[in-house]
């Protein structure tokens, strides 16, 4: 890309400022300077993003979705690291525009160059319209979308158009990595496969009808046509709308998957993980990357801060599952019974928080199925901002009052952390499900270090 | 006897968009538990009109634009003469979120034109443009509608029936003169942030902007649902079983003193 001398003045002097910042925030250890300097640098040169991410040898790789964002975007860096290839990465999960200058000016030198060559960046589903005619992606990988708290995000209908009219614009070579088996976004993949400017599409899926839910969870969002409004029929479904579809009515069906599930292993536990797993694959094969590398990197995998994330505390082995929404907690849960089932006495907390990040409305636990969950029996500790709304969901699921799970409501996250950990046998693994900033504060304890 | 509630939950697929299942859900437990038999009949697309007839009670929740165009096409017609058909007969129910636009004359949203309603309750709903902040937040409000006041009073022991739930809705509601408010706002944005008012009360209707999860917080209003319905059921007086509400209370008050209300 061309730059000229005025641009390159401006930008040497933004990037100056900008890590001047963010040494002065170290420093004095005000935070971790993930977005700041990002937000200063955008004030001197409104072009930055574009002039930094262009200078990326071989393109950005946008991956964007409701759920799975993180352990996603860490797959495809470790492979691509296994491979020898230098990435840069928004690993904190700033996957907002700011946060995303942010991350590229941290590998850029104070000339202004930055030196790598591929860009891993997760992007805020809201803010893909916004970057993507900047960031000009060489692949985009639509994970999944579900509904979100509808105080944060607008309707999933609304968001996938947005995309689709955004990806549309970009060059022919640019390659989408959909998910096949959500019809939404198969749909998007299919109209981009198209018009005048047609896009490379592949799509991931499942082949594995064993792993089909007994039931479509109550929480379904895209149970409709997206081309014609059909209700659509499933054949079986693996996870929320996500299955094997088709319309009875028009001609709009799945895509051939480019990917067969059965013969990858996957990172993690859940089935979440599995489709993470094959998004991250699928789009590795398609910069060729060769087999061996991507298996050895799922086997080495470490999970992300709380996603499925392992740690020691007093002597018993935790394990913390980040859950957003409806969707993720359903799979949340559904994991953590699947391991439950070969021990006795299993022990879950459930943390609900309702700041910001996690959003405001707690509603969405009552679109969360989890009867079966309750009625497995076990101990579930309840804490966080909303732990009565939280320990209500879980009651008004059981069949009978004096059945199902042993239900502690602890409002002190503390005093709920400890009670867990001494009902936890020590053969045992005690599972954490916290919203996102409940996440932070019980990492916080757990590890003795905040991380944001 | 064993007595028998049947549940009618309007669209389930289409209109369930936060949480509103959540009222279902403790309608249909909190008369289990005491022994009820309940079942949960949906009213969706696939139903015939006169499946209303076998109801007892009625639930339904919000949705997202496409789905609520799917509903009102649907509801047109036979099915909308049902269900006002057994409103005015006082059957009870609970309408959250965007069915109270539902139950009105009509809606104008943001983008696109207006939306006929049922005509039930003389109501009208209008979006304020796409640009206008919605009413976000969490919500208190005293339940005021003269007859469900009193009737909550008394099932509360002398205490004054406060709802505690949240609201999120970007149309704004107005009441015509025939229609009575279901309550006077505490804290939050009621019916159209201006004049105070929140829902509408009708025969034994509650509608309210609060979705959702209104009475797993607020479980009164679904012992009086329960108690109405039987009583006109078996045409005699029906005195529930207490249940352990402590979990709501204990809900209930953390919200509260968040927002500094005192009971």
């Amino acid at each position: 890309m061309q730059i000229n001398l005025l641009d390159r003045v401006r930008l040497g002097i933004a990037v100056f400022v900008a890590k001047t910042i963010t040494a002065t925030i170290r420093t004095f250890k005000l935070g971790a300077a993930s977005v700041l300097p990002g937000t200063i640098a955008k004030r001197l040169h409104p072009q930055i993003l574009a002039m930094l991410s262009q200078q990326i040898k071989h393109g950005v790789i946008i991956v964007a979705g409701t759920n799975g964002k993180t352990t996603t975007s860490l797959l495809l860096r470790d492979i691509l690291e296994k491979d020898g290839w230098k990435v840069v990465h928004n690993e904190a999960g700033a996957n907002l525009v700011n946060g995303l200058i942010t991350t590229l000016l941290e590998k850029t030198s104070l000339t202004g160059k930055l030196k790598a060559d591929f860009g891993i960046l997760e992007v805020d589903e809201n803010v893909i319209p916004l970057v993507i005619p900047q960031l000009k992606p060489k692949y985009v990988i639509a994970l999944n979308l579900f509904r979100d708290q509808l105080d944060r995000y607008g309707e999933v209908d609304t968001i996938t158009y947005r995309w689709g009219k955004a990806i549309a614009e970009l060059d022919c070579d640019t390659i989408l990595v959909t998910n096949g088996d959500d019809p939404a976004l198969a749909y998007l993949g299919q109209q981009l496969a198209k018009g005048d400017k047609p896009k490379q599409v592949k799509y991931f899926g499942l082949s594995e009808p064993e792993l089909y839910l007994d039931e479509i969870p109550h929480a379904v969002d895209s149970i409709y046509c997206p081309s014609c409004g059909t209700a659509l029929e499933y054949k079986g479904v693996y996870l929320s709308h996500q299955g094997d579809f088709d319309c009875p009515k028009c001609d709009f069906t799945k895509s051939k998957l480019s990917i067969d599930s059965k013969e990858w292993p996957q990172v993690l536990i859940g089935v979440y993980n599995k489709y993470n797993t094959l998004a991250a694959v699928t789009t590795m094969e398609s910069i060729g990357i060769s087999k061996p590398i991507i298996l050895n990197a799922i086997s080495d995998f470490q999970a992300a801060f709380g996603r499925s994330e392992e740690v020691m505390y007093k002597g018993k082995k935790v394990r913390i599952l980040l859950t957003k929404n409806p969707a993720s907690m359903n799979e949340t849960i559904r994991a953590v019974s699947q391991v439950n089932q070969a021990g006795s006495e299993s022990v879950s907390l459930m943390l609900l928080n309702d700041r910001t990040p996690d959003g405001t409305d707690v509603s969405w636990i009552w679109d969360v199925d989890t009867e079966k969950f309750v009625n497995a029996g076990g101990t579930i500790v309840v804490s966080g901002d909303r732990v009565y709304d939280m320990a209500l969901r879980l009651e008004y699921s059981k069949i009978n009052l004096n059945s199902g799970a042993n239900i502690i409501v602890k409002e002190d996250l503390k005093e709920a952390i400890d009670t867990a950990i001494e009902l936890t046998a020590p053969n045992q693994i005690l599972h954490i499900i916290p919203t996102y900033s409940a996440m932070l504060d019980v990492r916080e304890i757990l590890t003795g270090k905040k991380i944001l | 006897m064993t007595l028998e509630l049947k549940i009618g939950w309007l669209y389930p697929a289409l209109m369930s968009t936060y949480g509103d299942r959540g009222n279902v859900i403790a309608l249909q437990q909190r008369a289990q538990w005491r022994g009820i038999n309940v079942e949960v009949i949906p009213f969706d697309v696939n139903s015939h009109p006169d499946s209303i007839h076998q109801i007892d009670v009625m639930a339904g929740g919000g949705a997202q634009d496409r789905q609520q165009e799917i509903v009102m096409r649907d509801l047109a017609g036979a099915k909308a003469e049902a269900i006002k058909a057994k409103l005015e007969a006082g059957a009870p129910g609970v309408f959250t979120c965007g069915s109270p636009q539902l139950l009105g004359r009509f809606y104008e949203p943001g983008l696109g034109e207006r939306i006929e309603g049922m005509g039930i309750i003389d109501l009208e709903s209008k979006h304020p443009g796409i640009d206008v902040p919605r009413c976000t937040g969490n919500v208190v409000f005293e339940i005021t509608a003269k007859r469900l006041a009193a009737e909550l009073t008394e099932l509360l022991g002398g205490q004054k029936p406060i709802i505690v739930g949240f609201e999120n809705h970007g149309g704004r509601t107005y009441l015509g003169p025939n229609a009575e408010a279901l309550g006077t706002v505490i804290k939050g944005f009621g019916n159209n942030a201006t004049d105070g008012t929140e829902g509408a009360f009708y025969r034994n209707a509650i509608a309210t902007y609060s979705h959702g999860p209104l009475i797993p917080k607020n479980p009164f209003i679904a012992d009086w649902m329960i108690k109405t319905a039987l009583q006109d059921k078996y045409q005699t007086e029906i005195n529930l079983a207490p249940l352990d509400d402590s979990l709501a209370d204990r809900a209930r008050a953390a919200m509260l003193k968040r927002l500094e209300i005192s009971e």
